[in-house]
């Protein structure tokens, strides 16, 4: 059904794409020297990549978060719940802690993406796919589980850090915080390469969004085969958060201002709209961070410092503004 | 749909106890009963949204557990109690959902017809446009009524569809249970609490009191003083009014 308010979205979302254009271009082009090509070669070649890390971002992180609000029937909780961020947390203090921070898995970025990727996917197979049915398919089981694995994780790795060298600490805390400056282009591939894995395997589910927003008993009466669309969009969702996060640091916070502000600006229940919205929100909101981080406090401060006080602004405004949730 | 022997238990607790009747296709049944009888969990089972501890429910030949789900949706609807979405969605748009068992996302001219056809039955034109979160209650109800009717199937369950309205839209509710039966020849089943609205509007009664079938028959047979004493151990008396049955209880 094509409606007036259809096309006004899409017309919504163009806009929003040349605003994801417009910001990429400044992030590339400010500052740069074009007379020398050499040097504009040199400026490339750091920024590109890290355009693109941010781009695959705001892909896994827009899209997973989209998708788990639509999965649990409500707008303001966060993919943080799934304890992604403090098992990379973990991971990174416990490699530092019992290897050091010399270590070549402390040191080498291809290998400890690989080690977070793999403990990570491993966990949330088994906490979001053989829980979820253990637990008869009940979801505010499984967030409880991810909401007491979060604070377990947390805890263990509190304790670490206090009887930790605090040197080693130091070149620990740089790691701990979400940053696009040690990416290099083959985890960018190998990411991509598993995110379209990913939505290739939950195509059918992702088609069925729409309804499944609609409530359980709805989504049953029309014909979907609920509990199994519902464990494999999880398991999805998790996989996603786990690779962006694996990438570049605990950013999942990120997915719930995007999704709101794509939510608000479109008002709709069409999912390929959202999504789309979502990631353009996302591209904007790190590639505007970014340029800031890069041009006006070079490099002072960490872009999740950005993202996470105006996300808790934007959160507060939500909860104070939105009586229905 | 034949029922034979369907049970429920919750925690080793049996809810529904071995109950067996068969629901007589073309008319209008009401399932009624004291809190707690199971009358909502008879419906979720029959209509696969909870599953079952014993007993088969046989629908067109084939056992409702075998059927395909997407195909079952397009036999029988079922609209529960509770309908809320965090989406916003125009009334049109969740009348349309009710085409998805066919078309998937994707409407054909035929299903814009059909889905026209469900908003002018239940009189929605006029708020076929308004978001779903700015209706009253009623207005709610009778979107999500619409949206079964789209769905076109032969069997429509309802489980207490007169809950929450006023006195106007409760009738009207009724009514429409009893047109959906006798214009478009379809099988309504719906789980009431108001035994007059049960007694005046449907065909077959099926009462039910602590999880087992305590009558089962047409509505004359079923709504005697006697039999409504026993199920709901309360004093009644049964009037006449327009050759039916009403009821006054105190």
């Amino acid at each position: 059904m094509k409606t007036a308010a259809y096309d006004q979205n899409n017309r919504k979302l163009m806009v929003m794409a040349v605003l994801v254009l417009l910001a990429a271009a400044a992030y590339l082009m400010i500052n740069v020297n074009l007379e020398n090509s050499r040097m504009f070669a040199y400026a490339m070649k750091i920024r590109i990549p890290k355009l693109a890390a941010m781009g695959v971002t705001a892909v896994a992180i827009g899209g997973a978060s989209l998708v788990f609000q639509s999965i649990i029937g409500n707008t303001i909780v966060t993919p943080c719940l799934l304890g992604m961020n403090s098992l990379y947390t973990l991971i990174h203090t416990a490699v530092v802690f019992f290897a050091g921070s010399g270590s070549i898995l402390a040191v080498n970025t291809n290998l400890s993406f690989a080690v977070d990727l793999v403990l990570m996917g491993a966990g949330a197979t088994v906490i979001y796919s053989y829980l979820f049915k253990k637990t008869n398919h009940n979801i505010l089981y499984v967030l409880l589980i991810g909401t007491v694995l979060t604070s377990l994780f947390t805890s263990i790795q509190t304790t670490l850090t206090r009887v930790m060298d605090p040197n080693e600490y130091d070149s620990l805390l740089t790691t701990l915080v979400a940053s696009f400056q040690h990416i290099n282009s083959e985890i960018i591939l190998f990411s991509i390469v598993i995110l379209g894995a990913v939505v290739f395997a939950l195509r059918k589910e992702l088609a069925l969004l729409n309804v499944i927003t609609l409530g359980k008993e709805q989504a049953i009466n029309l014909g979907v085969d609920y509990d199994r669309c519902i464990r494999k969009l999880l398991l999805g969702v998790a996989l996603c958060i786990a690779v962006a996060t694996a990438m570049v640091g605990p950013v999942s916070f990120l997915g719930l201002i995007i999704a709101n502000l794509a939510r608000q600006l479109l008002r709709t229940y069409r999912h390929s709209q959202l999504i789309a919205g979502t990631i353009c929100f996302g591209m904007v909101v790190l590639i505007g961070g970014q340029l800031i981080v890069e041009q006006v406090f070079s490099y002072g401060i960490p872009v999740s410092v950005f993202i996470t006080s105006g996300g808790g602004c934007y959160f507060l405004y939500l909860l104070l503004t939105n009586r229905k949730v | 749909m034949i029922i034979k022997g369907l049970t429920k238990n919750y925690d080793g607790k049996k809810v529904v106890d071995d109950i067996s009747f068969e629901i007589p296709r073309g008319k209008v049944t009401a399932l009624i009963g004291p809190n707690g009888a199971g009358k909502s969990t008879v419906m979720g089972m029959i209509s696969r949204l909870i599953g079952r501890t014993e007993g088969t429910v046989e629908f067109m030949g084939k056992d409702i557990r075998e059927w395909k789900s997407r195909e079952l949706s397009r036999k029988l609807a079922i609209l529960t109690q509770s309908n809320h979405t965090q989406m916003k969605l125009t009334v049109r748009e969740l009348v349309a959902f009710g085409r998805f068992p066919y078309s998937g996302s994707r409407l054909t001219p035929e299903d814009e017809k059909m889905v026209d056809q469900a908003i002018g039955y239940m009189e929605l034109e006029e708020f076929q446009d308004r978001f779903i979160d700015e209706l009253s209650g009623g207005q709610r109800q009778r979107a999500y009524i619409a949206m079964v009717i789209a769905q076109d199937t032969e069997y429509v369950l309802l489980d207490e569809p007169t809950n929450n309205l006023d006195i106007y839209h409760a009738i009207n509710m009724m009514k429409t249970a009893r047109r959906l039966c006798d214009d478009l020849g379809k099988t309504v089943v719906l789980v009431l609490h108001d035994i007059n609205y049960a007694a005046f509007y449907c065909d077959y009664i099926c009462a039910m009191a602590d999880g087992k079938i305590a009558r089962f028959g047409p509505v004359d047979e079923v709504i005697t003083k006697e039999n409504l004493s026993e199920i709901y151990r309360v004093d009644f008396e049964i009037l006449e009014v327009q050759g039916k049955p009403l009821s006054i209880y105190y």
